[in-house]
């Protein structure tokens, strides 16, 4: 039970209420009388919106015993009830918060409190840290994992908390633990005081689960791949729970060794089973997808809380998915300063118009849509403002209502019970003082939970604007006999009389006004006046400056003017809601794919048997090359490029490249984690894409890094710049896997000690060998149980799973490497267990053992002349290419870089130059050979018939320096070209002018209000310490902890990954 | 000796030099002798870069210096005939920026000096902490970089705090035996490193507008307290207590040291002309990753640029792709004087690939003269020696290359180098390493034609 002096002023409504209103739980004992107030409420006279587009005017609503007794227009209010005057006022079924922290303690939510957010960005909260309480039971392994803990078990009464809630019109609220990967089954309470054996509604509601990252503090895992690696083998363990348990039942147990118990894996049956609700808050547009696709591998009911960028990926949008829709928009920028408004990306400037479309769009979608007031910073001052301007945006009122309503309730399991107002349903009621929806100055002023009145200061509130007349006594003869009370609301007053003012301070019951002597013909001194509000009028008392009392009172002659203005309608958006990525260069639609067409009369590098044609043509028919030749025929309607005096070669490869891979580079947490895929955690809106592409690479090899000796699964993409994560997938690629040895893996480089195995080229072999007998040992396991020589299913181990598609050649090994005594050590080991091994990835040390990688049938995927940077490069080579070419190995060169990809052709040229590679078996070290590599040779690396139209159009030789891209084409779209480039640069331009011009008078508002509490300290923002400062700053320039849309610098793997 | 009968003598040397034991850096390679006799380079295709190209000339060498170049020049007695035909001539290429011979191995914390701690360092001399013997020194000369200022960075690694007046920049030549042989000109400039002036977003702004405000009041306060000290020794009083930093920076306010602040963003670049307004120096930026979207003011103003590397990305979102690649173009057509350098700290081992940034400048828009005179003349003039070295005219320094191409071309190859008229052995580490790995490949008979 909650204490009266923990609540401040202004929150004393329970000084008002009834005794009955501490009623605990019905199976308590009573103690001392018991309370039987009757519970029977009529409201009287209102617009009753029973429903969202289903009105009653003049209705009344009858709450007996809780619930909705009667609802209908002209009924007559029971003669036993309260009768609550609410002419003039709306009514609404009570709404419902979808998502809230409220009543739970610490180790529930997010550990710290939000930092100073980002303009644009102010929705997640940051990542929180390990979650608190994991210890004792039957347990995961994992401390973030945590399904069997139930919200309804720990809620912990807060007054002010429910009633800040309920003054904003909710009566129940979604309580949702808010921090771990899987964080515990949430609950639906109702928010009165807080007697829980009554107000939880409905217990085990949603399993939350989360893509959350801790930094690298948490242990495994510390990436977004490796976070939805660890979901993926929960619920893969949750299915074999299940069944292993039954099975050893069915078998009676004797004989067999008892599968082990564990409290999480039992708490998600119902989640693998599809009987409970997944409960994913988004945290930005990408997750949308990954969210979905989760869902969709382990058939998840899933409920979505959106990132507020959901407009930008609707339609990777599972449908029938409900989605909670959060209010966060972003504050007008500071775009004053035009150096300061240079470093704003138009993506956020567009983002602060469009974000309160959000709720609209993704409603039209046809999604079942939510609001919360999660995550508002001051939801008592932003909820009902923002709610109104997603309506203004485009969310339909009544679908603003369904969102708070009928939609919650229905989503969260309540939907035969709340969310409407009719006879049987909970007496949840919202009385507010006009069109929540519509009307500016409409506010919440009582709510009804469960049938029990809660007054807020709104409701009692008097509202004394307008025009007084004023009756004296003992006051001087000069004295008004007219007032003004004028206020942009009912507590901030100003009355003025003649044309002088007075001071006016309110708590809106009683009025305290300041009135300078000259109201009174006095020459100097300040008249005291004190006032309340009596049927109407105001009945006032005072004194006068020399301390003789005076008494007056105050008829209203005639209200405050409204000065309500409608709102102005929205002039069309400057913001471009239809290009992807959102903000500068990005696309409407992918480039079209022209059914033919042909580069004539260039000189062609085919990379192929054809070698270099001079005076060429490159044909292209359906997206797949036709022809390579001269004088080749022009089909009918053929697209055609005078390719005179240009070069054209194959879409460049690279072979190792960790851009378009977010929240982390490396799952380097553990030693072997070959679980993780680098496909999980794409980033399609990473700038770079389209500054490589400009570059004429095409086709490109993501790698995990290599911060362990087995790290995550490769993903080998196209850079089709505008689609989505699933549109970049290279499909039909082989999968790989990043393995690793040397300084990084042994973390050799690092002035801490160096706890995880292995810490030396010795042990990084074992590590290798052991997974990989485990490996066969798993695969035994298996094998055993489907020839039925075991009653129990072995549980399923995607790490070792992945070893095993490795030692099945079906998973290609890309190893970072460099030394030759360790390349020659993981040769003889890849020889001895058969390993498909597809590159050595640096490789700096490759030309010493030349012949054994050869031997081997591995490629070399090098750097072309990087040396000097730690200590194992110290025998660097800038001929090491071209003497492991010499030696018969397939060799390319790959950037590691995000700079360096933008001009891989230059790369090949150092082959040219150190060591003598003749120019078209160079340009091939970064088209055929990395496309050999990655055993997509048959798709792409040369011009050949038969092969995918990935192609560039150079102004001169793609070996010499001078050359630029004028064309990247892919599939036979172009996806980058000169002209189109020089077009967005002017749209972008153009649109950010036009936009900095819609900010600019919001802004000049926001500084007018600034600079107007100039002096008064206690406005100013809280300013944070040098230290949260430094913090900040290391957040957001660490590795691997980009948030989306950065500027397009990131990770190399020449820089060690620290811990 | 025919050119020819040379050259084999020269590839025997090489191929008894790849025997030779390798321990440390590189021992079997020493420095040109010297003084130098004279050389006749004869019949090449002469760049001097200030001129008109000669095709088919001759370069006289004589004690170091160029004396003579023209068609069907007479060699002095016991000059060195070098046939040149079939290649050209062009002048030492000079890396306005680098921290050659400070580092030897990046992450290798015991091999690098290239930076002081604290934030005032103006004593710092990067002169006396070179390594004549690094590694670096011959693999970069070996692509014909034949100078380079070596100049102290802003801080040691990327998690230590930055200096702001970081200390004086020496000008070297790549090949000597002591740092004194390698030292062409031994404080070039005072280096300045502006720190970064981007905020944060959100209520962190404020916290962090003190901080910076705080660090920039740091290069008043200290103008202002060298001032002072100036002033106090010239007083003719008590001479003040010795202060190594004033008096370090007493040669920039006498106006005999240039300043060269590193700026890369608008905003910096801006607050740097301010400061040098205000203290009235004369600054060179060096970085200018923003440098064009400044370009009217830095003309006005007559500040210079040392465009630290054009193979960069660019620094938001919204620019666009080329926006480092076509700075210098920008630049040019704005009538900035410039040069280009690589990246200095972060492109260690990288040094040798200065005439790329140069191509990649032509690439987008810079004209392929311009390019050529901005990794030879203009960085020498911006570095004040464009009276001595960046062209080939009489008079100059003896520094220039012989190669079978276009020196900002990758694949061009340098075949001969000479520095103040002696010939360098271009071998390096990584020619040794190669030729030890060739020999395996012949010897197990896997290279493959």
């Amino acid at each position: 039970m909650h204490s009266l002096p923990g609540l401040r002023r202004g929150v004393s409504l329970l000084a008002a209420l009834p005794v009955a209103a501490f009623a605990a739980a019905a199976t308590a004992p009573v103690e001392g009388l018991r309370d039987a107030s009757p519970r029977l409420h009529a409201l009287v006279g209102a617009r009753v919106v029973t429903a969202p587009g289903q009105v009653i005017e003049n209705g009344t609503l009858v709450l007996r015993d809780g619930l909705v007794a009667a609802v209908g227009a002209g009924l007559a209010a029971p003669a036993e009830a309260r009768v609550w005057d609410v002419r003039g006022r709306t009514v609404y079924a009570g709404f419902i918060e979808s998502e809230s922290t409220l009543f739970l303690p610490a180790g529930w939510k997010p550990s710290a409190a939000p930092a100073a957010p980002a303009e644009g960005a102010e929705a997640p909260p940051p990542a929180p840290a390990v979650a608190a309480e994991s210890s004792g039971g039957a347990r995961s392994w994992h401390p973030r994992v945590q399904p069997e803990r139930r919200a309804s078990r720990v809620l912990t009464p807060d007054a002010r908390g429910a009633d800040a809630l309920r003054k904003l019109g909710f009566t129940a609220a979604h309580i949702t633990p808010a921090r771990g990967i899987v964080r515990g089954q949430s609950a639906l309470v109702s928010l009165g005081r807080g007697s829980f054996n009554r107000d939880v509604l409905r217990d085990g509601v949603t399993q939350p689960l989360a893509f959350e990252l801790v930094g690298s503090g948490g242990g495994y895992p510390v990436s977004l791949m490796g976070v939805i690696a660890l979901l993926r083998q929960t619920l893969l363990d949750a299915r074999w729970y299940g069944d292993a348990h039954a099975r050893y039942r069915e078998a009676g147990g004797a004989g067999l060794a008892r599968p082990e118990a564990n409290d999480a894996l039992a708490a998600l049956g119902p989640v693998v089973r599809g009987e409970q609700q997944v409960f994913i808050a988004l945290e930005d547009e990408l997750d949308t997808a990954r969210a979905a696709a989760l869902a969709a591998e382990f058939n998840l009911k899933l409920v979505l809380r959106g990132s507020g960028y959901d407009y930008r990926t609707l339609r990777t949008l599972p449908a029938g998915v409900p989605v909670i829709v959060p209010l966060a928009f972003p504050e007008a920028p500071a775009v004053e300063d035009p150096d300061h408004a240079l470093d704003l990306p138009l993506d956020r400037l567009e983002h602060w118009e469009l974000a309160p479309g959000n709720a609209g769009r993704v409603a039209a979608t046809g999604a079942a849509g939510a609001l919360t007031s999660a995550g508002l910073r001051r939801p008592e001052n932003e909820f009902w403002p923002r709610v109104r301007k997603a309506v203004q945006h485009g969310l339909a009122a009544d679908r603003a209502l369904a969102a708070l309503t009928t939609v919650p309730a229905d989503v969260l399991g309540l939907g035969a019970t709340h969310g409407m107002l009719a006879p049987g349903r909970a007496g949840s009621v919202v009385v507010a003082s006009g069109d929540l929806f519509a009307d500016e100055e409409a506010e919440v002023l009582l709510v009804f939970v469960d049938g029990e009145p809660f007054e807020l200061d709104a409701w009692r509130r008097f509202d004394a604007r307008g025009t007084w007349r004023i009756a004296w006594s003992g006051a001087p003869a000069a004295a008004p006999a007219e007032i003004k009370v004028t206020g942009r609301t009912p507590a901030r007053l100003k009355a003025t009389a003649g044309s002088v003012d007075a001071t006016v301070r309110t708590d809106g019951t009683r009025f305290t006004l300041l009135a300078p002597g000259r109201w009174f013909g006095l020459a100097e001194g300040t008249v005291r006046l004190t006032a309340h509000p009596d049927a109407g009028a105001l009945d006032g008392s005072g004194e006068l400056p020399d301390g003789t009392p005076l008494r007056w009172r105050a008829e209203r002659t005639a209200a405050a003017p409204a000065n309500r203005t409608a709102p102005k309608p929205l002039p069309p958006p400057v913001a471009r809601a239809d290009v992807y990525p959102a903000g500068a260069y990005g696309r409407r639609t992918p480039p079209p794919a022209p059914e033919h067409m042909l580069v004539r009369n260039a000189t062609i590098w085919t990379s192929g048997p054809a070698g270099i044609l001079e005076g060429a043509d490159l044909l292209v028919r359906q997206g797949r090359i036709a022809e390579v030749g001269r004088n080749l025929a022009t089909p009918a309607g053929a697209l055609v490029i005078d390719g005179t005096g240009r070069h054209v070669s194959p879409g460049l490869i690279d072979c190792h490249t960790h851009a378009g891979l977010t929240r982390g580079v490396n799952e380097g947490s553990h030693s072997v984690t070959i679980e993780v895929r680098v496909g999980d955690a794409l980033d399609p809106t990473d700038i770079v894409l389209y500054r490589q592409l400009a570059g004429g690479l095409t086709t490109a090899n993501i790698l995990h890094g290599s911060a362990n000796a087995m790290g995550g699964q490769n993903q080998v993409i196209k850079l089709r710049w505008g689609e989505d994560a699933a549109g970049l997938k290279f499909r039909g690629a082989p999968p790989g896997v990043k393995f690793a040895l040397g300084e990084n893996v042994t973390r050799k480089s690092f002035t801490t000690p160096v706890t995880r195995y292995p810490v030396s080229r010795m042990g990084v072999r074992e590590i290798m060998l052991d997974t990989f007998t485990r490996a066969r040992d798993y695969e035994r396991d298996w094998a055993e149980f489907r020839a039925g020589r075991s009653p129990l299913p072995p549980r399923r181990d995607l790490r070792l799973e992945a070893g095993l598609e490795i030692l099945r050649g079906e998973r290609l090994i890309h190893i970072h490497s460099y030394r030759q005594d360790e390349v020659l050590a993981f040769i003889r080991l890849a020889e001895q267990l058969r390993l498909p091994v597809a590159t050595f990835q640096h490789i700096l040390e490759g030309y010493k053992v030349g012949p054994e990688i050869a031997r081997l049938g591995a490629g070399a995927s090098a750097f072309s002349d990087w040396w000097a940077y730690k200590h194992e490069v110290i025998d660097a080579i800038p001929y090491a290419g071209a003497l492991m070419h010499q030696a018969g190995v397939v060799v390319s060169f790959n950037s590691d870089d995000r700079e360096l990809a933008r001009h891989l052709n230059t790369e090949a040229a150092k082959a040219v130059k150190y060591g003598g590679v003749p120019p078209a078996e160079a340009l091939k070290f970064v088209t055929l050979n990395p496309a050999k590599q990655l055993r997509i040779d048959d798709r792409v690396g040369s011009l050949e018939p038969g092969k995918d139209a990935d192609f560039v159009v150079w102004t001169a030789s793609p070996l010499s320096g001078y050359a630029r891209v004028e064309q990247t084409w892919i599939d036979g779209r172009r996806y980058f070209d000169t002209g189109e480039d020089a077009r967005l640069r002017a749209e972008t331009t153009a649109t950010r002018a036009a936009l900095i011009q819609r900010i600019l008078p919001e802004r000049q508002r926001a500084l007018g209000a600034a600079a107007g509490s100039g002096d008064n300290a206690g406005d100013e923002p809280a300013r944070p310490s040098v230290l949260q400062v430094l913090a900040q700053l290391a957040a957001a320039h660490a590795d691997g902890a980009h948030t989306l849309y950065h500027d397009g610098t990131g990770h190399s793997c020449k820089h060690l990954e620290r811990p | 000796m025919s050119p020819r009968a040379l050259l084999r003598l020269v590839l025997v040397t090489l191929c008894c030099a790849r025997l030779a034991p390798l321990a440390g850096a590189s021992p079997g390679i020493v420095p040109a002798a010297r003084p130098p006799g004279a050389v006749l380079l004869a019949g090449g295709r002469v760049v001097p870069v200030n001129g008109a190209v000669l095709e088919a000339a001759d370069v006289l060498l004589v004690g170091g210096r160029i004396a003579q170049v023209g068609p069907g020049l007479a060699a002095p007695a016991g000059a060195e005939i070098v046939d040149v035909r079939g290649r050209s001539v062009y002048p030492g290429l000079i890396a306005a920026h680098t921290q050659l011979g400070l580092v030897e191995i990046g992450s290798a914390r015991a091999t690098n000096d290239v930076a002081e701690i604290g934030p005032l360092n103006p004593n710092a001399r990067t002169q006396t902490a070179l390594n004549p013997d690094s590694e670096h020194l011959p693999v970069t000369r070996a692509n014909g970089i034949l100078t380079a200022l070596v100049a102290p960075a802003a801080r040691a690694s990327s998690g230590s705090r930055a200096n702001l007046i970081a200390g004086t920049s020496t000008l070297i030549r790549l090949d000597g035996w002591t740092w004194e042989d390698l030292t062409l000109r031994p404080a070039v400039a005072m280096h300045l490193h502006w720190p970064a002036m981007r905020l944060p977003s959100g209520t962190a702004a404020a916290a962090a507008q003190r901080n910076l405000d705080a660090q920039l009041r740091q290069f008043d306060d200290a103008f202002a307290g060298a001032r002072a000290y100036a002033q106090a020794k010239a007083g003719g009083g008590r001479p003040p207590d010795t202060d190594l930093r004033w008096e370090a920076m007493e040669p920039v306010l006498r106006g005999e040291l240039r300043v060269f602040i590193h700026a890369d963003e608008l905003k910096e670049i801006r607050a740097a002309l301010d400061f040098a307004r205000r203290q009235r120096v004369a600054i060179t930026i060096v970085g200018g990753l923003d440098a064009w979207r400044a370009a009217a003011e830095l003309k006005a103003a007559g500040v210079p640029v040392i465009v630290s590397g054009v193979e960069r990305l660019p620094g938001r979102r919204d620019d666009d792709f080329e926006a480092a690649y076509a700075n210098p173009a920008r630049l040019h057509a704005a009538g900035v004087a410039f040069c280009i350098a690589g990246l200095g700290p972060g492109d260690l081992g990288h040094e040798r690939n200065l005439p790329v940034h140069a191509a990649r400048a032509a690439a987008h828009g810079l004209p392929r003269d311009v390019a050529l005179r901005a990794v030879t003349l203009s960085a020498a003039e911006l570095l004040g020696v464009g009276a001595e070295l960046g062209s080939i005219e009489p008079g100059k320094r003896a520094t220039l290359i012989v190669t079978d191409g276009d020196p900002l071309e990758i694949t061009t190859r340098v075949h001969r180098a000479y520095i103040d008229g002696a010939a360098l052995d271009l071998r390096s580490r990584h020619t040794q390493l190669y030729e030890k790995y060739r020999e395996r490949l012949r010897r197990t008979g896997a290279a493959q034609e």
